[in-house]
């Protein structure tokens, strides 16, 4: 998200290049919402969703 | 008519579930054509299982209020041996060997199966203007999107081709069309109903619920479809309450939320009108109505948009290679989602627990919270952009502004009918409650309901271009 062109480049060469520029532009947009919040996430604070391990059948 | 009405000419046996459903395919043929509400019609299995519905009725066995009446599904829920398509090429020819969870518990409440619905491809976008399937269309202006993604639930409701239509919600699916066709809406608390056997636009914000055309038949479906489910690892094992509201229309002792920040800004100026009306009549039915500040929705909706980019490319992620399959505007969804790496997508699901966490601190001020669905009646099929107060939005972002975050965080939501616009398009109320508190959403909405006349106005079917005037 930080820089469109390059994780395309990377990871998903697979769009051709007018589809990236049409794209860059929301995720410039979602970039500049998301970015901010990042900072503020306290070192402790878990995802909303986490690991449930079940017991093994018959246990 | 509503389910209720249907269901006590049923038991009064001055109709016959046959009968019911066999006006219904009418209609469906009558008026499909025009709205492309139904993607598939089970004309035949639909008369039989009514037939079979009303024998057993006759011997004097009734399941309950749903017995015997028509519904249709939006053709994401799995139905054994019946094409069900996501809306997609890449499931245009996909016969699932299994039912959804959610079609398995209308049918043993005996609902009659109509068919399956119409929608935005993949579940993935507001419009119901399929490149595949064709434009599902608004019964109230056919020029205009019903909204979705679940625009053939709203459509059908609206226009008398179902009694009820289950739809999924991601980020708003079943309230934005409940709101652009003047239909109720519900989308349960996260865990409420069960996502078994439906095919996943994402993982982690998807709900399953009901379209009807009042409050008291959103009730009675949830009381069908609420309840733990093994199979969907996020069903919960919370207990099921009895739904349906008090036939009292007070809301006594009820404290209603405004917001004061965020959920008024840049709205139509008669969604407003609409919204704010309703809160005086909750006011005049006795609740007491309290100005509150919500925790910052923009910065929700920003975490919720980095969750679904990430989730729904990972489903599509074995798929992305058939990249001529896909409509434009869903393809460039898919694309900015494989962009975003895995570190901002865990860091949004750690924002959303804090987000959770501070939003939850409102309910020790108010019971519920009532805002606008969406902020603007249905826009035109083709529109992509919205102006509110001078400034143009994209009508994704617009239409799905004050719907998003709910998913995000979990919470009921109903949709609710709050009045017409000028040009007699319906317009849309939200009420949001605590998690697993639905029935409060629903007496809410219910008295609401009951003293306003807004869900008494369906289309006229033979002039979709109707404006205003009180319908049959």
């Amino acid at each position: 998200m930080k820089n469109p062109q390059q994780a395309a480049a990377a990871f998903a060469p697979d769009i051709p290049a007018e589809q990236l520029a049409r794209i860059e532009t929301p995720l410039a947009a979602l970039e500049a919402a998301f970015r901010p919040l990042v900072g503020r996430i306290p070192h402790e604070t878990e995802p909303a969703y986490l690991l449930a391990v079940a017991p093994e059948a018959g246990a | 008519m509503t389910i209720e009405e249907a269901a006590r000419l049923l038991d009064a046996r001055q109709i016959s579930s046959a009968e019911l459903t066999r006006q219904c395919l009418d209609r469906i043929a009558r008026l499909n054509g025009k709205l492309n509400a139904y993607l598939t019609v089970l004309e035949d299995s639909a008369l039989g299982q009514a037939r079979r519905l009303d024998e057993e009725r006759a011997r004097g066995s009734v399941r309950g209020p749903l017995h015997g009446i028509p519904v249709a599904v939006k053709d994401v829920f799995c139905t054994k041996g019946v094409r069900t398509t996501c809306g997609s090429k890449l499931f245009a020819d996909h016969v699932p060997d299994h039912d959804a969870a959610v079609v398995e518990r209308l049918e043993a409440a005996g609902a009659v199966l109509l068919g399956k619905l119409g929608m935005h491809e993949m579940a993935y976008g507001i419009t119901s203007n399929n490149p595949h399937f064709g434009a599902v269309r608004n019964p109230w202006n056919t020029d205009c999107i019903p909204g979705g993604s679940s625009g053939g639930s709203g459509a059908a409701v609206a226009s008398d081709l179902a009694y009820l239509a289950m739809g999924s919600d991601t980020g708003g699916s079943i309230r934005i069309p409940a709101s652009f066709c003047g239909t109720v809406g519900l989308k349960p608390t996260t865990g409420r109903v069960s996502r078994y056997g439906v095919l996943p636009l994402d993982f982690t914000l998807d709900h399953m619920g009901p379209l009807t055309r009042s409050v008291r038949d959103a009730a009675l479906a949830l009381n069908v479809l609420a309840g733990h489910d093994p199979r969907d690892a996020s069903s919960s094992r919370q207990p099921v309450k009895d739904y349906l509201p008090a036939e009292s229309s007070s809301l006594r002792g009820l404290r209603i939320g405004v917001p004061e920040n965020f959920f008024y800004d840049r709205l139509d100026p008669a969604v407003e009108r609409g919204v704010r009306g309703l809160a005086r009549v909750a006011a005049d039915l006795g609740a007491e109505i309290v100005s509150v500040q919500v925790p910052d929705i923009a910065a929700i909706n920003a975490i919720g948009r980095v969750i679904l980019l990430s989730e729904a490319a990972a489903v599509t992620a074995p798929y992305i290679h058939r990249r001529g399959d896909f409509g434009a505007d869903v393809l460039a969804l898919f694309d900015q989602g494989r962009l975003i790496a895995a570190t901002d997508y865990i860091n949004a699901q750690r924002l959303r627990r804090l987000y959770q966490q501070e939003f939850r601190k409102l309910w020790r001020q108010v019971d519920c919270l009532l805002t606008p669905c969406t902020p603007t009646p249905a826009p035109r099929i083709g529109q992509t952009e919205l102006e509110m107060g001078g400034n143009k939005e994209d009508v994704r972002l617009a239409s799905t502004r004050l719907v998003r975050g709910i998913n995000v965080l979990g919470e009921p939501a109903l949709a609710i009918p709050c009045g017409f616009s000028d040009d007699g398009l319906p317009l849309g109320a939200q009420i949001i409650g605590r998690p697993f508190e639905e029935d409060v959403i629903l007496r809410a909405g219910a008295a609401l309901e009951e003293a306003t006349d807004f869900r008494r106005r369906p289309p006229e079917e033979d002039s979709p271009q109707r404006r205003g005037g009180r319908g049959d």
